[in-house]
């Protein structure tokens, strides 16, 4: 052995290495959990408030259920089904065994991303609501393989003739199954189950494409709340890194204990098994505290629509934080809340046919919902939120008299730039095309939307922003490789937010709510928008063809246009507030954004212009968007 | 012994209905001209052409096998010497080394993709420390080090385990007998040891190379909106653009590169091991 002694120490400080860096992130997640300010480089002192944000957030805990829901039921089924599987194909013939074992290779030498919209297709073309069900129904196919390719090396250790010895003696088939079989091979399965458990419980990528209905599990949630700094990601990772670290000191020490303690008493029975147990009535003593905690967030109090449910559509990160709990408690009701980062995003779930009551589309998707048939018209007896809203976004030309949407947050988009590293004399004189300046080589983020980036590029080279003449298209497009070719631009969506609030570069493309945030938070920052022109525009919340729960939807949109939603809203999130008391009142003189000119957008300027749906130039625009994106790429490689 | 075999019915029902079929649908819809109908069905390869006709999208499938390969080296250089370590060993602690390198596959991966951006952010801790070791530290985040770096972090612990578990199997006695025959340690590791853990090699690399090439979340997460892969494209034209017909050719075109590749390494590890 004395050969090995030498490179021991090289193999060591390599584990070694490699650990810190296995767990650094983990160690980073849990610390960071505990910080009291947003950030996520500097501690800055402890406190608790992410788990409290946690608890109150919509569906946090809620998803940490869903993912221990899923994972049990899917190990449960795909457990049972694997193993008959496996022990049935021990004794087929070798030609039906070889096919079989060929299938069930498949879904594990696939990408998994195929697979996973393989299930989606099938879900939407045989008209399968997506949900708990389609979510479940993924899960197990994706875990039934590898608990079949567990189970069958043990089988063919197996010495066949004592099933058939078993059958001989008068065993029914499933009797020499439980009590001959299965006992040999439990190791195999209790594997099997494991690995089906922790697949279940990591999957991202088949769930986000095969749940529906608001049914998230952890994965999705933090994939969709990651584009912000959020630390309550961090506070329900503590809690899974916590839930992981007891189940895995259950399953290793526990029976490493148990043999010890065997081994000293001497008595070879009872002990284990006894620990065992203990340690199975302790992991679901766990799992029902942690599901004990989501159903605290279920909210639903006693109202009128008690034991009803209201599935809203919504951009992330667009509402106040009490708003949807006193929403639920005004009616009873409870409330599923979905996000989407663009309209195209929504739209291609609503024409595949996911239910909601509420959306909340920009004004060019409105345009097109309604010419497609698929929002109704609003039944104007029931609303009464039209008399609060300001005039400048009412009977706005996507929708004249407001026959289907009821106003939400309103704005344009602008230039925030950092006021310590930018000359205003350069914004002026250069309008967007300050985006083609070198001097701000390696400053500059543009936001990932192929609309707002053309948008930028035509309103710089003087042209309408509603556009559909291929020569000016072109010459925008030039416009904007230009741009990421100079200024070597980063391109991101709603991260812009919190990079530019930290002052990491000092020219961003952004909506001008998102700017009044910024501006909150640093006071070196500055929104100008360009005398070129820009885009004005709305978002409002309609109902589509299908929803479920008309009733509730009007309810809901009232709730949210009265003044203290309004309020909570508006002075949260940093948008436009369309409803005339809360717009006066926070852009007032002692108002909340008095100092902030971003919240009030610019308006009547000859050169604005509110977007027009054309489904041709959008897939042009589309189309030479991520090619920008490719050259952008390539020069970040370097 | 006919009725247990029955047993396997229901498996091979679910597979037709759960594996099968989704497959064959996609083939369907990559073959169909636009519009999401399965009903009015109107066949046609443009969406083949337009894949293998545009350079962006060949060169963003070069970008995404690039990556997974320099991965998959990564991967090896660092999780051999680890293998290597945990299968010599001693016996007692070599179950709690396997548990150390298993532990945080347990942890959602997502989560600890997350807890990168915050360590590679500008004024991050990676750029901190790489301050306090003299180099000079620019932007880390949403490049293609960063997709790399998150890669290798979620991928390296499935290669140390193969690899561990291939020589973990090796006979010591064959060790010493290589010494007694006069062999240096070198010659040992070069004739001996290495061969032995081929088959564990080939299936890491499989088990490293597969999901990365088709990854989303990560070059999203850690590569921003730029950094885009072949998995990105595909999740792109089903939640963005929606050219469900687009994308699936996309997916059939990646699924029929991946299933290639590893039918080819699979049939390469059982030459190994007989």
């Amino acid at each position: 052995m004395n050969l090995d002694k030498k490179r021991r120490p090289i193999g060591k400080t390599i584990f070694i290495l490699t650990m810190i860096f296995f767990y650094l992130p983990i160690f980073y997640v849990v610390v960071f959990s505990f910080n009291s300010s947003k950030s996520l480089t500097s501690f800055t002192g402890f406190s608790m408030q992410w788990y409290q944000k946690m608890l109150q957030a919509n569906g946090m805990m809620t998803s940490l259920w869903v993912t221990i829901f899923v994972a049990i039921i899917a190990t449960l089924i795909s457990t049972f089904i694997g193993t008959i599987t496996a022990i049935g194909l021990s004794q087929s013939r070798k030609s039906i065994r070889m096919i079989v074992k060929q299938m069930n290779d498949f879904p594990i030498l696939n990408p998994e991303i195929v697979t996973a919209i393989s299930m989606m297709i099938l879900f939407v073309t045989f008209s399968i609501n997506k949900g708990m069900f389609t979510l479940v129904l993924a899960h197990i196919a994706f875990c039934i393989p590898y608990v079949v390719l567990s189970i069958m090396p043990k089988l063919s250790s197996l010495d066949s003739n004592l099933a058939e010895a078993a059958l001989d003696l008068g065993a029914t088939p499933w009797q020499a199954m439980r009590k001959v079989i299965v006992p040999q091979i439990a190791p195999g399965i209790f594997a099997g189950a494991l690995i089906a458990f922790t697949m279940s419980f990591d999957d991202f990528v088949i769930s986000y494409f095969a749940t529906g209905g608001g049914i998230k599990n952890l994965s999705i949630m933090v994939y969709t709340m990651s584009k912000r700094i959020n630390p309550s990601i961090n506070a329900i990772s503590t809690i899974v890194i916590l839930v992981i670290a007891v189940g895995l000191i259950l399953v290793n020490v526990v029976p490493v204990l148990g043999r010890k303690l065997e081994k000293k008493n001497g008595e070879y029975a009872g002990i284990n098994k006894k620990i065992k147990y203990s340690a199975i009535a302790f992991a679901t003593a766990f799992v029902v505290f942690i599901g004990s905690f989501s159903f605290i967030s279920l909210g639903g109090g006693e109202g009128k629509y008690k034991g009803q449910t209201l599935h809203i559509y919504n951009w992330g990160e667009y509402m106040g934080e009490d708003v949807i709990p006193t929403f639920e408690k005004y009616t009873g009701a409870k409330v599923i809340m979905d996000n989407f980062d663009s309209n195209e995003q929504m739209y291609i779930k609503i024409v595949n046919g996911e239910k909601y009551d509420v959306l909340v589309p920009s004004d060019y998707m409105i345009e097109r919902l309604i010419k497609e048939n698929r929002i109704q018209k609003l039944d104007k007896s029931k609303i009464t939120a039209f008399d609060n809203i300001l005039d400048s976004v009412k009977n706005l030309p996507y929708d004249p008299n407001n026959d289907y949407s009821v106003p939400y947050f309103w704005g344009n988009v602008g230039i925030v730039y950092d006021k310590t590293k930018v000359d205003v004399k350069d914004l002026e004189r250069e309008g967007f095309n300050i985006f083609r300046d070198d001097k701000y080589k390696g400053e500059t983020y543009l936001y990932d939307s192929e609309r707002d980036s053309f948008m930028m590029a035509l309103k710089a080279l003087g042209y309408s922003m509603n556009t559909s003449n291929q020569k000016e298209l072109d010459e925008a497009y030039k416009w904007l490789l230009d741009s990421v070719n100079k200024t070597h631009a980063e391109i991101v969506t709603d991260e812009i937010i919190d990079n530019m609030a930290q002052g990491r570069k000092a020219l961003g493309i952004v909506y001008s709510g998102d700017a009044v945030y910024i501006m909150q938070e640093n006071e070196n920052m500055g929104f100008y928008v360009p005398e070129s022109g820009t885009n004005v525009w709305s978002d409002a919340m309609v109902i589509p063809k299908d929803a479920d729960n008309k009733e509730l939807a009007y309810e809901f949109m009232n709730f949210v246009s009265d003044y203290e939603s309004a309020m909570s809203n508006s002075s949260f999130v940093g948008y436009t507030s369309s409803n005339k008391e809360v717009f006066d009142e926070l852009s007032s003189k002692d108002g909340m954004f008095a100092e902030i000119g971003a919240y009030i957008p610019r308006e009547n300027h000859p050169n604005d212009e509110v977007f027009n749906y054309n489904e041709k130039t959008k897939k042009i625009m589309s189309e030479l968007w991520s090619k920008v994106k490719l050259s952008a790429s390539r020069n970040s490689k370097k | 012994m006919k009725s247990m075999s029955r047993l396997a019915i229901p498996y091979i029902i679910w597979g037709a209905l759960m594996i099968f079929l989704p497959m064959l649908l996609i083939v369907i819809y990559s073959i169909t001209k636009e519009g999401n109908g399965i009903l009015s069905i109107a066949f046609t390869f443009e969406h083949y052409k337009k894949f293998f006709t545009d350079p962006d999208f060949l060169v963003i499938l070069f970008r995404s096998l690039v990556i997974a390969v320099k991965t998959t080296i990564l991967c090896l250089i660092i999780g051999y010497p680890i293998g290597y370590y945990i299968s010599r060993s001693k016996p007692s602690i070599q179950n709690t080394l396997v548990l150390l390198v298993t532990v945080p596959m347990w942890i959602n991966m997502l989560v600890r993709t997350y807890a990168w951006i915050g360590i590679l952010s500008d004024g991050g801790l990676a750029q901190q420390s790489l301050k306090l070791l003299g180099f000079d530290p620019s932007t880390l985040l949403y490049t293609e080090g960063a997709v790399i770096l998150g890669m290798v972090y979620n991928f390296l612990p499935f290669m140390v385990l193969q690899i561990n578990s291939a020589l973990a199997k090796m006979d010591n006695s064959l060790l010493e007998a290589s010494a007694d025959l006069g062999a240096d340690n070198k010659m040992t590791f070069m004739k001996v040891t290495l061969p032995l853990s081929v088959p564990g090699i080939l299936s890491g690399i499989s088990l490293v190379f597969l999901p990365c090439v088709s990854s989303f979340f990560i070059p999203k997460m850690l590569g921003g909106g730029k950094y885009m892969m072949i998995g990105n494209v595909i999740e792109n034209q089903f939640i963005n653009v929606g050219e469900w017909a687009f994308g699936s050719t996309i997916a059939v075109i990646i699924a029929l590169v991946m299933m290639i590749s590893m039918y080819a390494v699979r049939n390469l590890e059982k030459r190994q091991s007989y």
